[in-house]
Formats: structure tokens, sequence, C-alpha cells
């Protein structure tokens, strides 16, 4: 097994290559749901990693409620450096849990302080518009288990005050495809798995430019112009309100934002709803690889945690 | 459940005990005092949660307040809606992880985005002009 039985840890490092294919060559659509599938893997078998790790590298410490059997010489030595690893898992495991546990809990902090703002305005579960003169504009989703608050669209008076009709309309079609398509699950897995491992943070930032677009493609259907959605996205992004932390956002300048990668794909003709490029052109060859590389890690990852597990339970007297 | 009209005062949420303060304030004839709201909501609230209730609104700026011989008497600043205004833009301004929940129409722009940005709408506007669009373009 030697040092493959970390590869599931390491592995997210091909979050970032991978994450830029999909955008460049798949509808936002699959590349959402692509990323966000890989980002589940890759965060639980890392997950997994750690917890087998620990277990394996501190059975043998005395007083902890393990069985004996875990600690067995064989069992260590399958795995190099075992001691050392183990209780480096142990601090990792932890924060990864904690960092989890966290986000779960801001999430659903924010998601009720959000309803219970609304909780005022009239039209219950559709649009909630807001007297305020800074321009902004949300989907708030629906908060699981309770009826009562279904997802909602909030919009300030200043935005609607400065688009035009045709503007309103693409704009509360993007919103209304962010709630009808669910985007905030994808957002929340992809954001759990980065919380347990950080190297999958590349994914997060894409599957969130990627639910953006797959809005925007969806607007634009809906409206039946993209040239127009374009216009309202661009329109509002410059009276919308500014950066709450201008210096950190625009350290590195001179990569274009979401914002213009987005008009400029609405601007640009109409991704191919195929989830695949055709196999014969370099970017399908490109594909292929990536996935095919994609799969054989996975398949390797899992194969490490899976024997990891077998040895631990040929260890166990039962 | 949610849909019971006037259950136990406890079971109703903070925002919704807020906004019917607020709509009591909006009816009233003149400035009311804090017993006037408490008997104008129906009795099932204690005076000091009116009064509580009362002074959250006043830390929000939702409501003004002036000192009338023993008591204050009350005036709502913003209606409903403002309020909901105000709890929306402290949320927005107070919670830094915000975005990870509510998906916004447009991220914020850099000034090297803003340039990008106004070149893309201004090829996009000179390649296909839309009537009655231009107008209002210039005025962003």
């Amino acid at each position: 097994m030697g040092v493959f039985v970390f590869l599931p840890l390491v592995l997210p490092l091909t979050a970032l290559p991978i994450a830029k294919l999909a955008e460049q060559h798949l509808h936002p659509r699959g590349s959402t749901r692509l990323l966000t599938l890989l980002a589940a893997v890759l965060g639980l078998c890392s997950t997994l990693c750690l917890g087998l790790l620990m277990v394996v590298g501190t059975a043998q410490l005395p007083g902890n409620p393990l069985p004996d059997g875990w600690s067995d010489p064989a069992v260590r030595a399958a795995v190099p450096g075992a001691e050392i690893a183990g209780s480096a898992a142990i601090p990792l495991l932890a924060a990864a849990l904690t960092a989890c546990a966290a986000a779960l809990r801001r999430h659903l902090r924010v998601l009720a302080r959000t309803h219970r703002a609304l909780a005022g305005l009239p039209g219950g579960s559709g649009t909630a518009v807001l007297p305020d003169d800074e321009a902004y504009a949300y989907a708030v989703p629906g908060i699981p288990g309770r009826p009562g608050r279904p997802g909602r669209i909030a919009v300030s008076r200043g935005m609607l005050r400065s688009l035009d009709d045709d503007e309103r309309r693409a704009l509360f079609a993007h919103e209304r495809a962010h709630l009808r398509c669910r985007h905030h699950r994808y957002l929340l897995a992809v954001r759990l798995a980065s919380c347990v491992n950080p190297l999958l943070l590349p994914l997060r930032s894409a599957v969130a430019f990627s639910t953006e677009r797959w809005a925007d493609e969806e607007a634009a259907r809906a409206v039946g112009d993209r040239r127009l959605t374009a216009r309202a996205v661009g329109r509002a992004a410059l009276i919308a309100r500014p950066a709450p932390h201008p210096g950190l956002a625009h350290f590195a300048a001179p990569e274009p934002g979401p914002v213009p990668r987005r008009v400029a794909a609405l601007l640009a003709p109409v991704p191919p709803a195929r989830s695949w490029p055709p196999a014969l052109t370099p970017a399908g060859l490109a594909a292929l690889v990536a996935a095919a590389g994609t799969a054989a890690s996975a398949l390797s990852a899992l194969n490490a945690a899976v024997a990891l597990f077998v040895v631990l339970k040929a260890a166990t007297p039962l | 459940m949610a849909g019971k009209p006037f259950g136990n005062a406890r079971r109703r949420g903070q925002g919704q005990l807020e906004a019917q303060v607020l709509a009591a304030l909006h009816h009233a004839p003149g400035p009311p005092t804090a017993a006037w709201v408490q008997e104008r909501l129906g009795g099932d609230l204690a005076y000091t949660t009116v009064m509580t209730i009362l002074s959250r609104l006043h830390t929000k700026g939702a409501v003004t307040r002036e000192r009338a011989g023993r008591s204050y008497v009350w005036t709502p600043a913003a209606d409903e809606a403002g309020l909901a205004a105000l709890r929306m833009r402290r949320l927005l301004d107070g919670e830094t992880d915000r975005d990870a929940v509510l998906t916004s129409f447009v991220s914020a722009l850099s000034a090297h985005d803003e340039q990008l940005l106004r070149t893309l709408l201004d090829r996009a506007s000179a390649e296909d002009p839309v009537p009655g669009a231009d107008p209002e373009a210039r005025g962003g």
C-alpha cells in the first residue's frame, strides 16, 4: 500500500486544472454538477483517509478506546510513518469536522436571519422589494423542513430603479433559476468539501461561478435574448454595492473577475447543451484525458481507503 | 403551524412582533405610549415585551421617541418595508460569509473589471444598438 494511503489527501490538488477545463468546455449546468460531485467524492475520501490514519496511528497508544487488534504491528507496517501520520491526523480531522460544523451553523444562521428580516414584507413566497436606495438583488433559498419559509427573491428598490423593464425581467428570471435549480445545495456541498480539505477551495469558486453562469443561461432562455441578459448583468454590476473589502479582492488584478466573464459568455453564442465536447477535437481529447486521470485518481483514493479499512477489519478480533 | 393567526405570543417570531408593533404605531391617531400599543395588540403581550420591542426598534432607527410626562411616546420612523430593509442592510453589512448562502445577482467589481465590463457593453451596443436602451445606458 505504502504512500498510496496518503493519495486521497493530496488528490484534491487536481481540482484547479479540472475546474479550469470544465469552465472552458462544458455547459455551466454540466460543469456545476460535475464539479460538485467531484468535490463531494474527493472530500469524503480525504475525510475517510484521515479517520483511518488516525485509527491506525494511535490505536497502540495506552488508554485509548480503540480495539487492541488495530495496533497490530502488521497494520502499522502498512502505513508509512504510522505514528507521526496518526498523531497528525487527530488535529487535522478535528479541524476539518469543526470547520464543517461551523460552516453549516453559519449557513443556517444567515438563512434564518434573512428570512426574519424579510418576514414583515408582503408577498410571503414571492419577491420582496426592499425600500433601499442601494442596489442589490439576492436569491434567498427556503429553509429546509419549513414549508412556511419557501425560497424568495429579495431585491432593492435601488436595483429595480436602475434597470429598464426588459432588464428587470432578465434579473428575475436569473434569480428564479437559482431557486428553481436549487443552486444553494451545490454551493453548500462544495463549501463543506472545502472545509474538509482546503485543497478543494478552487472548486468552491468554480462552482460559485458556474451556478451564476447557469442562471444566466436560464435567464437568457426565459427572456429569449442573450444580449439583453448580458446588458442586465453588466449594468447591475456597475451600479451595485462596492466590495466590502476592496483591497483583498483586487490584489491580483489582471485576471478578469466573474462579472466580465459572465457578460462575455452571454455575448458569445449559446454553449452546446451536450455535456461533453466532441471526442476528436483538442478540447475533447483534453477533457477525456482529464476525466480518465480524475477517475483513476478517485479510484486509487477509494482503493487506498478501502484497503486500509479491510486491513483494520482483518486485524479486529471478533 | 405557521398559519395559526394568534397563537402564543412567544411562538411568533421577533420580526413578526416588530412588524405588528410598527403597524400599530402607524394606525395610532398621534404618537402613542407603550401601554396604548400593548392594548392595541390585543393584550396577550406583556408590557415589558412591548417595551423591549419598542426599544429594539429604537436601536434600529425604525422608531423615534419623545419624553411625555413620566413615559415615552413613540413615532414610527420607517414602515414595515423600511424596517425589513434596515434589517436586510444590517445583515448584508454584518455577515461576512453571506455570499455563500445568498446568491447575489452580481458580485463586486474591481477597477480593472469595471473598465473591461464597460468595453464589453459598449462593443455589444455598437454591434447591435437596441432601440430605446441607449439613453438609459448612459444614466448608470
